[in-house]
């Protein structure tokens, strides 16, 4: 810091202290204050050791002058003084002109008397700082010439040893944060500061006014730079002159306290070790350094000055704000393609579910149709097949009546004619019971099954359809444990289908050549059902149309049968394939099923 | 009936049942029936014509060979026993086939018992006439069997009742050779008028005096 007043003498001024005491607690004896405690916070910038022997003869003086009140001094730092200051546990404070200008703005000091060291014309001009350099170096004249040098600091916050100066270069256009090679802080003890410039290793160095005059041993080797014509100070000051320290009340410091203990220091004799006291120096200086370098109370003032860093920076900041910009609107645009996109989706997806749901259902009718439609075609066998177990039946009943009427009725006989008639009733009833569960409409249910095990329910549907049902011969080649997801009601209309076809593909065939080959087999694409005829074959022609709907080449067919096969097929996510079969004439017809393991 | 064992029923359905209920229920009205399995069967069962056959009860669908093709071969074989279909469909066109080809009779599954009943004794007694007159067309065959060929020429234009003047210059002989021959062929026939003779002829042969 700037300012020790009292430092050299400070042995002095203990010495002297109890001389004093006697006429000061005379004078106390004047205002009749209640009994306290007085603390007096003193910024210790030399540390605590050096702050008491500073202070201690004024607190000596106090106690002499204010018995009835018990003095205490408390030595702290800046953030110290500032905490016990805000919780009010100091009645007053001693500090640098910069930290009290802070604390003024912050909590309200109030300075009551300023600190007479008289070292400069008067204590409203005792405080400046100079920049020392090494002795020789006269291409260095003005503060100016610091530019792009190495500069030692005791710290950027010291007042005296830095913002003083600071202040000078700031009105040259320098800035020492962005125009020097290097701003070094070196910390305290200041002298530190005069050692690096001393030993070369920086090129400047801010100390307060009048230090290199009281270190002889750097006279020789160092010089003040641009040293400002001020007689007065008696010593080399590069800047503009400071009032001194000052004391100050804080908000809850009694008036009555403030005034006794301006007085008692006013009065402190001129022969006293203790430091002099004027009246309260104007401070507007060190407000008008603070809003120039915007530090302090004035730091909201920096605003401006990011303003002229946009300026200096304003290419990089164009791009800056014009990729905002553009971000912006592609958020915008993005936001809003995705709104419309989502929408566009959702009515899509409603309009394909109804589409779905509509298709649900008709191929459910479809299905069911084509059911009928085979029901339809076989109705001549079934009605056939029905027929027998019914006139059986009645031939029995009928014939039971004839012989009771006839006196001729046997036990043996009635045994015969009921065990046929029972057997035939359940004939009847299980050739209904396979329609009735086939023509059922329903909804689909899929279930995982062994296909060899639907192909055979489906060949006795097949033959309990028919009444000359031809020879059926299935061929399992899958594992027994193979078993495929399906709806095994489609599958049996499928392969009903698959079976009818090359039923009817065998009627002009001699009997022997009537027999159709179910094989079930593993194939590329899954699981193959392959249903093999020994008729013609087909046209070419109608092959390639063989899957569409209403191709018929029966006289009493709807054509839906291979359409609906195929629809069930590609539901289950197979297909159906017809191929001439390789060896002689005949067709063969193949479900394929996906296996997924 | 007391010509049951002369008039075989014979009962021809692949339906194992309702064959069996078939002989069932004829065999309540007291005929006996021999059930087959199929037309196959009958023919391996019957080689030739039996005497003691009285009616088919034949199923129109069968597997292999149907009732049809049975009528068919019985035909061409020159058997005479009536038919009886039975199916199960209301097959007009197969009905108007068969009947066409001398079936019996044609019924539809499920029928009253007592349309069967009538259909079988309508068909036996068709075919106990169809014996008769066999028979008695035997016994005439066998009486113009007597006569020498020359005989049977003058026997034939006496039956279309032409003098023996006529018969003589038909025939370029004498009509006093004509009176012998005509003698002859009353006594061989053992008949009495051109007329009796010309019944008898016809009854041996519808064509005979065309």
């Amino acid at each position: 810091m700037s300012f020790a007043p009292t430092f050299p003498f400070a042995g002095r001024l203990i010495r002297t202290l109890a001389i004093c005491l006697t006429v000061l607690t005379a004078c106390s004896n004047a205002w009749s204050l209640e009994a306290s405690t007085v603390r007096i916070g003193v910024l210790a910038y030399l540390g605590d050791e050096a702050a008491e022997m500073e202070w201690g003869p004024m607190a000596a003086h106090l106690r002499a002058t204010l018995p009835d009140h018990t003095i205490e001094i408390l030595t702290l730092d800046h953030a110290g003084m500032r905490e016990l200051a805000r919780r009010g546990e100091i009645d007053f404070l001693i500090t640098n002109p910069g930290h009290y200008v802070e604390l003024e703005a912050e909590l309200g000091a109030s300075r009551i008397l300023t600190l007479e060291s008289g070292i400069g014309p008067s204590p409203a001009a005792s405080v400046g700082s100079a920049v020392v350099v090494r002795a020789g170096r006269d291409e260095l004249r003005t503060l100016a010439d610091l530019r792009g040098l190495r500069v030692a600091v005791v710290s950027p916050e010291a007042f005296g040893g830095f913002q003083l100066i600071w202040r000078e270069l700031h009105a040259l256009g320098l800035d020492p944060r962005r125009d020097f090679r290097e701003l070094r802080s070196v910390g305290f003890p200041m002298d530190r500061v005069l050692e690096a410039v001393a030993n070369g290793s920086v090129d400047a160095g801010f100390v307060r006014a009048c230090l290199l005059e009281s270190r002889p041993e750097y006279a020789d080797r160092l010089q003040v730079l641009a040293p400002r014509p001020d007689p007065d100070l008696g010593c080399a000051v590069s800047s503009r002159l400071y009032p001194d320290w000052p004391i100050a009340t804080l908000r809850h410091t009694p008036p009555a306290l403030a005034r006794a203990v301006a007085v008692a220091l006013l009065s402190t004799p001129e022969t006293s070790a203790a430091p002099h006291w004027a009246v309260p120096a104007d401070y507007q200086s060190v407000h008008e350094m603070f809003r120039e370098l915007q530090i302090g109370p004035y730091a909201y003032l920096r605003a401006p000055t990011l303003m002229s860093l946009a300026e200096r920076y304003w290419p990089a900041l164009a791009v800056l704000v014009t990729m905002l910009i553009a971000w912006v609107l592609y958020t915008v645009r993005v936001e809003h393609l995705v709104h419309v996109r989502t929408s566009e989706l959702r009515e899509a997806l409603a309009a394909r579910d109804a589409i779905e749901t509509r298709m649900r259902a008709n191929q459910e009718q479809a299905e069911h149709m084509g059911r009928l439609s085979v029901l339809g075609e076989l109705s001549g066998t079934l009605a056939h097949e029905l027929n027998q177990p019914l006139a059986a039946i009645g031939n029995y009943a009928q014939s039971l009546v004839r012989r009771a009427d006839a006196d001729r009725l046997t036990e043996a006989a009635t045994r015969e004619a009921a065990t046929e008639i029972v057997q035939q009733a359940e004939r009847a009833a299980g050739i209904l019971a396979g329609i009735r569960t086939f023509a059922r409409k329903r909804v689909g249910e899929r279930t995982p099954r062994r296909p060899g095990e639907v192909v055979a329910e489906t060949v006795a549907l097949f033959r309990g359809m028919l009444a000359q049902a031809p020879e059926v011969e299935v061929h399992d080649r899958l594992p027994p444990s193979l078993a495929i997801e399906l709806d095994a009601l489609q599958i049996q209309q499928v392969i009903l289908n698959l079976l009818k076809n090359g039923y009817d593909a065998s009627q002009d065939l001699p009997p022997e050549r009537r027999r159709l080959d179910v094989t079930l087999h593993t194939d590329d694409d899954g699981v193959g059902i392959s249903v093999r005829d020994h008729g013609p074959g087909l046209d070419p022609a109608v092959g390639a149309r063989l899957f569409e709907p209403f191709l018929t080449t029966k006289p009493d067919g709807l054509g839906l049968g291979l359409s609906i096969c195929k629809r069930i097929a590609e539901a289950h996510g197979g297909r159906l394939r017809a191929t001439p079969a390789a060896d002689g004439p005949g067709m063969i017809f193949t479900l394929i099923l996906p296996h997924h393991e | 009936m007391n010509d049951a064992a002369e008039n075989l029923i014979h009962v021809i359905d692949d339906d194992t049942a309702f064959r069996r209920s078939l002989v069932f229920l004829l065999e309540s009205v007291g005929w006996q029936v021999v059930p087959h399995a199929s037309a196959e069967d009958f023919l391996a069962a019957c080689p030739a014509e039996p005497e003691a056959i009285g009616c088919l009860v034949l199923d129109i669908r069968m597997p292999t060979m149907s009732g049809l093709e049975l009528q068919q071969q019985l035909h061409v074989r020159g058997w005479n026993v009536p038919i009886v279909f039975v199916t199960g469909h209301g097959d007009v066109e197969l009905a108007v086939q068969a009947m066409k080809r001398g079936a019996s009779d044609f019924l539809e599954k499920p029928f009253k018992d007592q349309l069967l009943i009538d259909a079988v004794a309508n068909a036996v007694r068709r075919r106990s006439a169809e014996r008769e007159a066999e028979s008695r067309r035997e016994d005439a065959r066998a009486l113009l069997e007597r006569l020498s060929p020359r005989e049977r020429e003058v026997a034939r234009l006496v039956a279309l009742g032409l003098p023996n003047k006529l018969v003589a210059r038909q025939l370029d002989i004498s009509e006093k050779t004509v009176h012998v021959h005509r003698q002859h062929v009353m006594e061989k026939t053992e008949l009495g008028s051109a007329a009796e003779l010309a019944r008898l002829m016809l009854k041996a042969d519808p064509n005979a005096l065309d």
